[in-house]
Parts: structure tokens; sequence; C-alpha cells
């Protein structure tokens, strides 16, 4: 859709002001109302006369009371035997598990009914302490996906089981007998029954061999340690522990490894407060401005080719501090950041993190080189525990490849996994993979890699299925079934693929019984806290995740050998063989080893333009691209929706004069990026922070076989993926040469936010550590109004009466310190409070419908105090204000959602009194009162109303709306109405978690207690930024919070409307004096191309 | 919409009749309607009212029977005791019924039994169904009224001939008159001219009724538009009584045999929805019970049709099928509420709203269910659950304060925000 354009006819292509004017309407004609209407008799001009008006006017009201007086006759059917469990209006929650060969999160899913509405992180996890993220918070629609298959196909013709079954085993039987090569080819598999099933398919066809690759590869990590410990492994990190972070191209708030987990730690460094007055020191190296970049302390923007670089220039700084030899190295521009990394990461020996997001060995075994060297490992790096979530093998898949190219494989089967559309172009793997005699797929639908499969075996979604996971050497979770599974029949249906695959090799277990006796012979011996393995699994499947062995903090004393703990091994599988390399073992670099890696390295040229290929935090690696929620979720940074596109510096894109897509209302210029012969076609953005020289792409978009999504709304974004190259056995998300050429096309972008910047206005207040310390308003110093009674803080002026402080009073507090911008929030009030889905055309008319929305701004290089120096005027400073500074912004973010203001503006207007405030503080909206006048959201000073536009639920424009659709709409909460055209909604706080919450207090006959009501947002959030409680509960912890942080401002205060929500002032843990209040200035001196 | 105020004076007298006797019955009906309760959850399962056996011996006439008061306390009490103390009377019930003996029940109060005993002495008939204000008592009969559209009609008839007959008078008067004084005939003018001619004459007055006539419909209109989805209504008399695919009876279930309304509708106290009980709860006692006292087995083989269950073998080996019931109390789709709130928390009866189904043979709606009606109780209800309730601890103690010796009713904890229905 991006940048193909599509047209209806000629008019549309030549973009007429006849056609412009006509696509405007909103209708496609005038309505024939003036015809119908009129009759030559009575009138003579052919019009409509106030007879006929007033006789149409009295039959059109008759017409619609005696329709409206007809009483529906309304059925209730009960259940013939009602499950035990089930109290209908009452929810049900099962612990389980996400992983989807990329993300892993253990769960709570909430179901009602026997329905899941709704999925949140499990607290009792000691990896992802009950965060989740947008891709976790939406997976929960993926269930309900109209495009999953609903039965096995052979050859795309639906089958039945047991026809298939026969053929595949005689297929396979035949090559077992001529001893031809079968081959699993999976993502990261991390289910310890799934490998033994596969041990045991292997047993009955020893022929198998098992090859992992992951669409979004780590390999180069997991080599790099192979030559640094003798064994490959992903090591655990631990942010939580590192009070100086380096980050060379590693976007590990978002993506990179395990960001929740990795969201979880960091946010731990980053919180103030009175009591604990430091926080870690984040210094980010990279070219793409990503989510991690743009919480970053200090930042620097470097090219593609540059990354490898600075990791050789940064050993070389701190080995120079601690003393050790140095490499050869190449003078670098950000010479003196790296420089004062190296400074502050020996000054916290041990207490430091150096992580690099490159996928090339050299680059990673000299990022061990320094972590070795600053005495990482063991502390913030645990070798021990290491993490199994990302075990692809880049070679062994291009091996895998160059074997079926040749004809060798008899027979494929692929899991979880679409290299068709993964892989890179120069494998030509579809091409390969045709050449397969039988390709086997478990994919739940026909995606580009199944629909050339000989058979689909469709695998039941995780919702609907038993699992088990070891995302960490210690770590162990289940997931459980918790709904039917949806396609069912006698022979047809979706099947388990671990069970599919145990029939193929002669075993009839079920897979939950099968997952127990893998349990009871290799985890529950790791456990020493319970003696029976029912109780131990119980336990396990209550809790959802469990400790084992060595690595589990709280769960055991036994110490059971390490051969017990280390993941099953599946034939040909080079996973971890032996992990007893204890960290303080960890063998020295040899300098050798190191030196040939950094003149590598420093060999590496850079073109004209170099690419940066990226996943966005919606999208991910595109295995959820059918996920209409994820579509709609703004990216943090671009706040660009439903597409990919190119992002470049806007001082390259002035030379080349592209469209600068600042806004809607111009349109983007189609760009042509080449690499290695591969062409993409994608819009340009202009990306403030993208370093220069240097475009970023992300990956995961222009999936045509993804679902019904991409009939509906045409196929969104471009595959970046064939632009992934394959360079010393790793893929390489990049590349050093990329050519760009203008398509002299243009296309729209829908993105949700226009302004860039504050424009000199305090929105989110900021200061530094320093300031902060020395005074811990700084950066907060109250509004201060002039009356004539002298200067006052506008909160002590009101034109209206204080509320009473009876009951409660409900109030939240966001930490800006803690949110890093991720949307988790943003998914998770979707999925709980049924917001429409509105599609890229109506984001481009801002109507989106999203209750809770996160500004991102800019810092400016212009403010006022630069416009007085240089004698700017008011209008030239304003317009230089809205541009945000081109080489390196601060950025902040800031979720926004109803402020709830106690003397709100919205109230005072409504003519039908269909909003207003009750006792408990909130800002209620009745929907069946509403008459749509929008004069609420005209006089919202925070702009958080949403206007339905159009029925979204009915209205078959939307057909893309989940709730269209029967399945779709089984994820609508049932607490929560269904809102039509016509009526304002926004953020009601969650009122019905808040009534429920206190009907169980009431119920239970005890007092209210702080955290008995969770919000939507506060439950998604990965990193506790948002606060949740009492105001009128002296100890709650939001009463304490405001009490005792001096940081706690209310955005705008000076309009006197008495926000609810507050905010906590952002510090950043970097020198610049920051003036009072006001944003840094840029001290970055500008590049000549940026000036040119 | 008619109120108490333009009934017909026939109504009014009833209503007030009906108050004025329930008043002066309502000594004896307090003690009758707690001998009802203790009646029919300890003793009905063995003792009829009426002459018949059923375990034990029918109660009619029993007070004439027995020796004593006394006696029959005692034997109530402890029947054990009395016989073993060698009674003759106790000896010769106990020969009668086979030798088997009564259930002890010693924790009746003095007090239960004699509301028992009156409960026993008058028969159930005698008693004056609780049913909304305005409905009929069988102490006050009711005429059936004249329809008064009908006698609007008849009487608007009347004066059109009568309109219409003088108009003749007065047209024949004339033209004799003008005879006399030698004038010409007048030409009949017809009514319609007339009415013309007279309206013409009359602007401001025909305007005047024009619009008084308009406005009666406008109103009309409008109160007829606030009926739109309101099946029932008690001031009207309208009820919604739908007909359901197994002619359930609450009378017998919940009024005679006394099942706790929790049994099958057991989500009352836990979820917002009380639920209808699902098969398998119908299931528990109607395995054994297949033959009921007024339908015999017709509605209960339905049951077992939808449950599978094969009588004969005793066992369910057919198809199942899920019984369509009618909803009989709809509340408008926008709006949140919840029975654990007004059960459990705020100890509401059920008959507050769903009327007395104890009394009901098929389930109907007797209250509107309308905001009004709901905004209305929120008005008016001082909540008995909220006193010992430590939620509502601190909220009490700062509303007591504030609204100094007035009830506090749901309205003032703000129940009557719309946040608290509507979200």
């Amino acid at each position: 859709m991006a940048t193909k354009k599509y047209w209806k006819g000629l008019e549309e292509l030549n973009n007429s002001p006849e056609f412009v004017q006509n696509a405007q309407n909103e209708f496609a004609e005038q309505i024939p109302v003036e015809k119908f209407l009129s009759d030559s008799n009575l009138s003579e001009n052919n019009g409509t006369n106030r007879r006929d008006f007033l006789k149409f006017l009295g039959f059109s009201v008759t017409a619609a009371s005696l329709a409206a007086c007809e009483t529906p006759v309304n059925k209730a059917i009960p259940y013939v035997v009602k499950p035990e469990e089930i109290t209908p209006g009452v929810a049900n929650w099962y612990a389980s598990t996400y992983y989807d060969g990329n993300d892993y999160a253990s769960i709570l899913v909430k179901t009602r009914e026997g329905r899941p509405i709704k999925i949140e992180g499990n607290e009792l996890s000691k990896v992802t302490f009950g965060g989740t993220n947008a891709r976790v918070q939406a997976s929960i629609l993926s269930l309900y996906d109209s495009s999953r298959l609903t039965g096995p196909l052979t050859n795309g013709a639906p089958a039945t089981w047991s026809s298939v079954d026969k053929e595949i085993g005689g297929k396979l039987a035949a090559i077992a007998s001529k001893a031809g090569a079968i081959r699993i080819l999976s993502s990261t598999i991390i289910s310890p029954s799934t490998k033994a099933a596969i041990a045991d398919f292997t047993t009955k066809y020893p022929t198998t061999k098992v090859v992992t690759y992951d669409a979004v590869s780590y390999s180069g990590i997991t080599k790099a340690n192979a030559q640094s410990f003798g064994v490959e492994l992903i090591p655990s990190y631990n942010f939580a522990k590192a009070e100086v972070i380096v980050s060379i191209g590693a976007d590990f708030l978002a993506n990179w490894l395990s960001p929740i987990e990795y969201a979880n730690q960091y946010a731990k460094m980053r919180r103030v407060s009175k009591s604990k007055k430091e926080m870690s020191k984040h210094f980010q190296f990279e070219s793409n401005l990503s989510l991690t970049g743009a919480n970053a302390d200090e930042r620097e923007a470097v090219k593609v080719s540059e990354q490898g670089k600075v990791v050789v220039n940064l050993y070389n700084a701190v080995a120079k501090i601690v003393g050790g030899s140095t490499l050869s190295s190449s003078a670098l521009a950000c010479d003196a950041m790296i420089t004062k990394a190296a400074k502050e990461l020996t000054q916290a020996k041990g207490k430091s993190l150096v992580v690099c997001g490159l996928n090339d060995t050299n680059v990673q075994l000299i990022v061990n080189g320094i972590n070795q060297m600053l005495d990482n490992y063991g502390k913030t790096i645990d070798v021990e525990n290491s993490s199994y979530t990302h075990q692809g093998d880049d070679s062994a898949f291009a091996d895998l490849v160059a074997e079926m190219a040749s004809g060798k494989v008899a027979a494929i089967i692929t899991y979880n996994t679409n290299p068709v559309y993964s892989a890179p172009a120069s494998l030509k793997f579809a091409d390969a993979y045709n050449k397969v005699g039988l390709k086997i797929s478990f994919a739940d639908r026909a995606d580009e890699t199944a629909s050339l499969a000989t058979y689909i075996c469709p695998d039941h979604n995780y919702l609907e299925s038993w699992n088990d996971y070891n995302p960490k050497k210690a770590h162990y979770s289940l997931s459980q079934p918790t709904i039917t599974p949806l396609f069912v029949g006698e022979d047809s249906g979706t099947r388990q693929a671990q069970e599919t695959l145990l029939l193929w090799s002669g075993n009839n277990t079920d897979y939950h019984s099968y997952i127990q006796k893998t349990w009871s012979e290799r985890v529950f011996p790791m456990q020493g806290k319970y003696m029976v393995f029912t109780e131990f699994w119980n336990n396990a499947l209550h809790n959802g995740a469990v400790e084992v062995g060595k690595g589990g903090e709280n769960e055991i004393e036994a110490i059971v050998a390490d051969s017990v703990v280390a993941p099953i091994i599946v034939k040909g599988k080079t996973s971890p063989k032996k992990e007893n390399t204890k960290s303080e073992e960890v063998k020295v670099f040899t300098k050798s080893d190191l030196s040939s890696a950094a003149s590598k390295i420093n060999a590496t040229k850079g073109g004209e333009f170099e690419l940066a290929l990226y996943e966005k935090i919606a999208i991910g690696n595109g295995t959820q691209a059918n996920n209409p929620w994820l579509q709609e979720l703004p990216d943090p940074i671009s706040k660009i929706t439903w597409d990919n596109y190119v992002t470049m510096s806007p001082a390259d894109m002035q030379v080349a004069k592209y469209n600068m897509m600042e806004r809607q209302d111009r349109m983007a210029s189609v760009v042509n990026v080449t690499v290695n012969g591969v062409t993409v076609k994608l819009p340009v953005v202009p990306q403030p922070g993208q370093a220069q020289g240097t475009v970023g792409i992300a990956v995961g978009y222009g999936r045509d076989k993804a679902g019904k999504l991409s009939t509906q709304t045409g196929v969104v974004g471009q595959n970046a993926y064939p632009l992934v190259q394959i360079v010393g056995g790793t893929m390489m998300y990049g590349a050093f040469d990329v050519k760009i050429e203008d398509a002299k096309e243009t296309t729209e972008m829908a993105g949700t936010q226009i302004h860039h910047t504050m424009m000199g206005r305090e929105i989110v207040k900021e200061t530094n550590l320093e300031n902060y310390i020395k005074d811990p308003k700084s950066g907060n110093y109250p509004e201060v109004m002039h009356t004539h009674a002298g200067p006052v803080n506008p909160a002590s002026i009101d034109l209206w009466n204080e509320h009473d402080k009876l009951g409660h009073r409900w109030g939240m507090t966001i930490d800006l310190n803690s949110c890093i911008g991720c949307g988790s929030c943003v998914v998770g009030c979707t999925s709980e409070n049924n917001v429409a889905v509105v599609g890229k055309q109506q984001v481009m008319k801002t109507r989106e419908m999203h209750w809770l929305r996160i500004d991102r701004y800019y810092s400016s290089d212009m403010s006022k105090e630069v416009a007085e120096e240089t004698g700017k005027g008011a209008i030239d400073m304003y317009l230089d204000m809205e541009n945000p500074s081109a080489v390196n912004p601060k950025v902040v973010f800031q979720p926004i959602m109803c402020q709830h203001c106690n003397h709100a503006p919205c109230e005072t207007v409504c003519p039908v009194l269909a909003t207003n405030h009750s006792s408990d503080g909130l800002n209620a909206m009745a929907y069946n009162r509403c008459v749509g006048t929008r004069y609420c959201a005209n006089n919202c000073p925070f702009k958080v109303r949403r206007f339905n536009w159009f029925n979204y639920n009915e209205n078959t424009d939307f057909s893309f709306n989940p709730s269209q659709d029967d399945l779709g709409r089984m994820v609508l909460n049932p607490d929560v109405v269904v809102r039509s055209r016509g009526v304002m909604e926004k953020c009601s706080m969650c009122v019905q978690r808040i009534q429920a919450g206190k009907l169980e207090a009431k119920k239970a006959e005890r007092k209210l207690v702080d955290g008995d009501i969770k919000l939507a947002c506060a439950q998604a959030c990965p990193t506790n930024a948002i606060v949740f409680g009492d105001l009128n509960d002296e100890t709650s912890a939001i009463s304490v919070l405001r009490k005792e942080d001096e940081r706690n401002y209310f955005i705008l205060e000076e309009l006197g409307v008495k926000p609810t929500v507050s905010y906590l002032t952002k510090v950043r843990n970097c020198e610049e004096t920051i003036e009072e209040g006001k944003l840094p200035k840029e001290k970055e001196v500008k590049s000549e191309k940026a000036e040119a | 919409m008619d109120t108490v105020c333009n009934k017909s004076p026939k109504q009014i007298f009833a209503i007030i009749s009906f108050l004025f006797f329930s008043f002066i019955f309502s000594s004896n009906q307090v003690f009758a309607a707690d001998g009802a309760k203790i009646f029919k959850q300890n003793c009905a399962v063995c003792h009829s009212l009426g002459k018949n056996k059923l375990t034990g011996p029918g109660l009619e006439g029993v007070m004439t029977r027995v020796p004593s008061e006394k006696w029959i306390y005692d034997w109530i009490k402890n029947n054990n005791a009395v016989i073993s103390s060698g009674d003759a009377y106790a000896k010769k019930i106990l020969g009668e019924n086979g030798g088997a003996q009564m259930t002890v029940f010693n924790d009746f109060t003095d007090e239960d039994l004699k509301a028992v005993i009156a409960y026993i002495k008058a028969p159930p008939v005698a008693v004056a169904p609780v049913t909304p204000a305005g409905a009929s008592g069988p102490a006050t009969p009711v005429e059936e009224g004249v329809n008064p559209l009908a006698l609007l009609i008849g009487v608007i008839a009347f004066l059109i001939i009568i309109v219409a007959v003088l108009r003749g008078v007065r047209h024949s008067l004339k033209n004799l008159q003008n005879e006399k004084q030698g004038l010409p005939e007048e030409d009949a003018v017809g009514p319609w001219a007339e009415l013309k001619s007279w309206i013409a004459a009359h602007r401001r007055t025909t305007a005047a009724i024009i619009l008084f006539i308009l406005g009666g419909f406008v109103s009309a209109g409008w109160y007829a538009l606030k009926d739109i989805g309101v099946y029932a209504d008690p001031i009207q008399k309208r009820e919604y009584n739908p007909v359901q695919p197994i002619a359930f009876n609450h009378k017998l279930h919940a009024g005679d045999n006394a099942i706790n309304c929790q049994y099958c509708h057991s989500g009352v106290e836990r979820s917002k929805t009380a639920g209808i009980p699902s098969v398998n709860v119908c299931m528990n006692c109607h395995k054994g019970i297949s033959k009921g006292p007024t339908t015999g087995t017709a509605e209960i083989a339905k049951i077992y049709d939808a449950a599978g269950w094969d009588p004969e073998k005793g066992e369910y080996n057919k198809p199942q099928k899920p019984i369509k019931w009618i909803k009989v109390h709809n509340l408008q789709d926008f709006v949140f509420f919840s029975h654990q709130q007004h059960v459990k928390v705020g100890k509401q009866e059920c008959a507050t709203c769903h009327g007395d189904l104890k009394e009901m043979a098929a389930a109907k709606q007797v209250q509107p269910l309308t905001m009004a009606w709901c905004i209305d109780c929120h008005r008016k209800t001082e909540v008995p659950g909220m006193k010992d309730n430590p939620y509502y601890e601190s909220l009490h103690k700062k509303l007591a304060e504030k609204f100094k010796g007035q009830p506090i009713t749901v309205d003032k904890m703000g129940g009557i925000e719309c946040g608290k229905c509507h979200y």
C-alpha cells in the first residue's frame, strides 16, 4: 500500500482537482433527496416545499417510533452441564507462557465463559517479572484470527488428518528406507518436551536433522562465545546490576534478545526517589534512532560501518585505563564520547555492561573482551544461567539451503518459521525449497512458506495448547490450554504439532501426558521443594513458572549435576553440550584472536549510504503481521502506523530534495533502496537523530500471505528481509553500501503525532541527575501566575469549590524516568477497553481511537534564549522551534490519557451532561447520553477525547476491525461497552476494574488494600512506570509518592483544571547544565551537511 | 400515562380499602407469614395442610384432635420424650403411622411454634398475597370498569348528533322566520363551509384549539416514547409474562417447596448475573422426581430431553439440547447491573426487583426496570449491609458527619452517578 500506488481510474492517477474534491466528499455523489421528495404537481421549482418536508418528517418519525416499539424477545441459553469452574460473569485466570521463537513472557490469561480475552504479565516469573510488551499483549487477538487454517491441507486442498497421516507416513517410510535426508527446520525451540518429541521422531527416522533458524538471528553472539568459553551460548545479562551501560546498536529495550526482561531491569536502575538518588548511566552508539537510543543519557549517531570500529576503539580506551594491550584502530568522530564512556565503564568495574547489536562474530568477540576487562562476567553477565531463547545458527541454515538446492534433501518439516518470507534474497530459499520432494509445514496458516508446502498440518494456537518452555537454564515454565481448540472436527481441525510428530513416530500419547513424563524425568529431579511429582506439577502449573537447579533463587537447596540441567540435546543440534564453565574460569582471550578480529573490523568501508535494518516494537520479526492492533500501534519514534519506510537524516533529505514528510499534509517521496541487486521501494521519512549517510528500514512488513488483513487493507509495507546479507557465516542486518534513487513518486503515510517538539512549553519537565541531587525540585519549579495579590501558584486560584473527600479518590502517577515509551500500555488498553481499529485512512485524518497515546517529543535547537541572542523574531522563532534538532535530539516520551481533571473543562460544555464527575474523582463518560456535539473534545486541553466517526464495528469499510468478524468478536471484553457511531469516548481509568476491585473488598468485608486494583495500562507496563491508587488513603503508594517526591507535577497546571493524573520529572544522567525547567540546548556542533 | 390521581374513583376506593383491610389483618398476617416459612421448610415434607396423609398425618383440624395446646408444643419439640413419658394419645398416633417417629425440632422457640400453629389453623388460601400497590386484593372486589375511550367516543358521537340536529332545527327555524318577514329563503350552508367561515371569523380561538390538540399529541407521544423497551409497569398493571419453553413453576419450587433461590440461581452472590440454572442443576432433583403436581410428566420430560436423560434406563444416553429460555428481566444493553453488589453486599431481597416469585406460577416481570425506577430506589434505600462492613467504615462516618441526621441512602454514596452503572 505504501509504495505501490493503486488507483481506481485515471482521475485518481492524475489526481485532478475534480477528483481531489470528490474524494474529499463523504458520499460519492449527491444523495438524490431532492429528486425523491419533489413532486412536480406540488412545486414548480422542482424543490422540496415545506409541506413535503413536514410529510416526510412525520412519516419518518412514525416509522422510527413503530420500529422502536417492537419489544425484542431475548433468549437466555444456559449450559446443559455447566463446567464446575465456570460461573457466568466471573473471570478465570490461567498461568501460561508466550513464546513465538523470539519474545518470551510468562503470562496470565484472563478467560470469561471459557474464552480468553486478555493477557497480563505473571509476576511470579523471575524472567519477565510480570512485564509484557505490545506483541505479547496483542497475541490474544491472533488466537481469534480467521485466517488460521481449520484443517490440514494437501497441496492447498482441504484434507483429512487420517489421509494426511497415512500419506505422510508412507512417504517418510519410503524416504527412510532409502536413507534419504529428512530435515526439521524451525525457529528456536526452548520446549524440552518438543525436543524430546523430535528426538523420538529422530529415533524412528534416523536420517533426521534439526536446523534452527531465527529470522532475526543472534548467532554472532553464540559463535563469539563459543570462541571465548568453548560453548555456544547466550549469557543472561543483568541490567539491574549495571551502573554503566554502553550499547552499540543493541535495541535492548524494544527488541534485542529479551527486551521485556531487560526493560524491567533497566528501569530498576533508572528510577530515582528521595531515598535513592543514583541511577545508571547509559551510552548508546547507533545508526537509527531506536527506542533504546531515545532513552539513553548520551547518544552518538554513528554509521553502520563505524559501529564495529566503535567497539574496537572502546576496547582500546578501556584497555588504556585498565592497563591492557590495545588493538589496531582507526580514529572516529565520536572518539571523545568513547573515551568518556570508557572512563565511566572502568570506574564501575564489575558493575557495568557493554552490549552490541551487530550479528558479527568478530565484533562480539571484542565486546566479550571489553566485558572481560571490566570484570563483568559473573556479575552483570551470567554465563552460567545462560539464555536459550535465541539459538538460530545462520551457517547451518545456509548449509541446509545449499543442501536443499542440490536436491539432497528428501523431506523437510518446517515448524514455527517462515523462511520463504524472511530468508535473505541471496539464499534463494524458495527455489531450494521447491526442490524438496516432501514438504511438510506445521504453520497455522498458509503463509509464504506453507503455501508452497505439500502438506500443511496446522498447529494449535499457543492459547489452545499444552507446552513447556525452558527460556534459561534454571527457568522452566508451562503453557496450558485456556480454550478448547477453536477448530475441531472428527478428522479435521488443528492438531498440536508435537502430537503430530509423535504420531508419525508411532507414539499415540497425548502431548499433555508426554510433557508430564518429560517433567517427571527431567525437571522434577532438579528441584528439592516438592517430594511428590503431582504436587510439583500442580504448583508449576498454577504459578506458570518455576526455577530449578543452581540458578534458582528460592526454589532449591539440592544441587543437581549440570548434565541434567543442560537442555535436551537433539541429534545434529549444535546446542550447548556442557556448561560447567564457571564465571571465574572464563578463558582469557588470546591477543592474536582479537587483533585479527579487529583488523577485519577496521577493514570495513562504507559507501555513500549505509543501511541498518531494524525491528519495530509492534510488528517485530513479522510473525504477527496479520494483527490489526499491532499494525495500528504507532511506532514509538516515528509515530507512523500501518507502514514501514526508509528513515533518513533530514540533512540528507534536504540534499536529495525529498519531500520532508513532517506532517500528514505533505506527501512522502518514494525511493528505491538497492542492496546487491535487491531493490525495495519505500517512502522516505525524515528521522532526526538518524546518522547521516545511513538509512533504516524495518523488517516484518510486506507480508502478502499473512492473512486476510493483506486483502482488506492491501499489503502493509514492503519486505526488507531480502536485503539481509550473509557475511562471515552470520546474517548481517544491514549493508555498507546501498544505492538510493528517487522513484519520482509520492505516497501518504499515517502518523499519529504531527508536532515533534514542545515548542518551548513545559509539558514534559526534565532535569539532570547532578541538579536533581542538589535540588530535588530542579526542573520542576511550580508554575507562577501573576495576580493583584502578587505571584501565586495557579493551583491555589480556584473558580470552583473543592470536591468532598469522601470514600475513594483515584489518582495516577506516571514516572517519566521509568517510562521507556514502548507502547505496551497502548495495546493493553486497546485489548481491555474494546478500542476500535480505524485503519490507515482514518489515522491520516487524525481519527485514531486509542484512549492512551504516548507523545514523543524531540528537543529543538531553537529556544527563546537562542532567539533573543540571535535577534530572531517571534514567528521565525516558533517556526524553528517546530523543527527538532537534526543531529542528535534528546527524546522524551509521555503517556497521555484522560487526565480526569477535577475541574474538567469538558464537563462544563457538554449540553446533555453526558460527561460528568464522579465522587471518586473520575471523569465519567455516559455513552448512551452522548449526542456527539464534540464540544468536549474541543474544550479538552489534553486532546484525549476520541470521536466515533463511523460504526467501526459494523461498517464494512472497516472490515479489518476485529469485532467485525465472528471469530474476532470473541476477543471483546464483555465488561466494557462497544461504542457505536456518533459518540465520544476516552479513557475511563478502567472503571470496570475499579468497580470489580471495590466489589471484591466489599464482598470480603474488608477495607480496600492498595494494589487491589491494577489498571490495564499499569499491568502491561514492563517497567512499572504507572502507579495507580487511592489518594484519600494516606498510606497508599500514590499518596506517599505525591507527598514525598518533589518531581511530582501536573501538566498544564496553569490552566487550573486540576488533573488527577500526575507525572514525575524525567531525570537524565548527563552533565549538561539544564536551565531550570527548560530542555537542554543542543551543544553538538552541526555538521556541514546539516547546515547546508 | 396514568397515575393514582387520574384513576377512576372506584379504583381509588379499591386501593384505599385494600390498604385499610391489609392494616386490620396485618397482625395475623405477620404470624401467618413466618409460620408459612417454617412450615414449608420443616413440615411440608411429611405433612399436608389438608386431610390427606403424606409420610405423616394431614394437619387439617389437628388442634381439635390433640389433647391440649401444650401437648402439641411438646410433641413438636421432642416427640421422643412425649412417647417415652407414656402419653396415651402419643402412642395412638405412633400406632396409626406404623411406628414411624417424627423428626425432633429442638431449635424451635415457642414463638415459632405459635406461628406454625397459626399457619396450620389458617390455611394459605386465606392469606392475602403481597402484591404491588394498586393490584386488587381478594378482600376488595373490583368491578369491571367501562373502557374510558369507548365512553369518550360515545359522548363525542352523541354531541355530533346533537349538533347536527340542532343545526337542522336552527336552519328551519331561520327559514320560517325569513318566510314570515318575507325574506328570501336562506341557502342551506353545509357544516363544513360553516365551520370554515367560523374559523375565518375566530382565528385566534382556532389557533389556540389547534395548539392545545397538538400539545396533547406531543405530550402523549412523549410518554409513549418513554415506554419503549419497558416491558412491565406496575402502575399501568402491565406485566411481561412470556411463554417459556418449559412451564417452570416458581410457586411450586420456591413457594410450596421452599427451595432457596440461590440453589438454582447460584451466581447471585458471586457474579454480576444470578444465572439461569444449567440443566444439570435441575437433574439434581428431577432424576428422582419425574412427575409434578400440576403438569404431571409432560414438562419434566422436557428437562430429560434437554439433559439427554433416559428415565427408563436411568442413564444419560441421548444428545444434550440446551434449553432456550426467554429472558424475562431485560436490562438495556448499556447498563452494568451486578447481582452480587445488590444481594451480597447490599443485602437486598430478590423480591425487591423480581416480585414475589414464590407466588408466581410463571416468572413475570413486575417492576419496570427503568432507570427512573433504579434511581428512585437508590434515593430511598439505606443500604442494610453497609453499617457492619469494614469496607464502608470511614465513608459511613464521613457521610454521617456531612448529612447530620439524614438517612444515608445509596445516592449519598455516589450511587446515582453515571459512571457507576454506565461504562
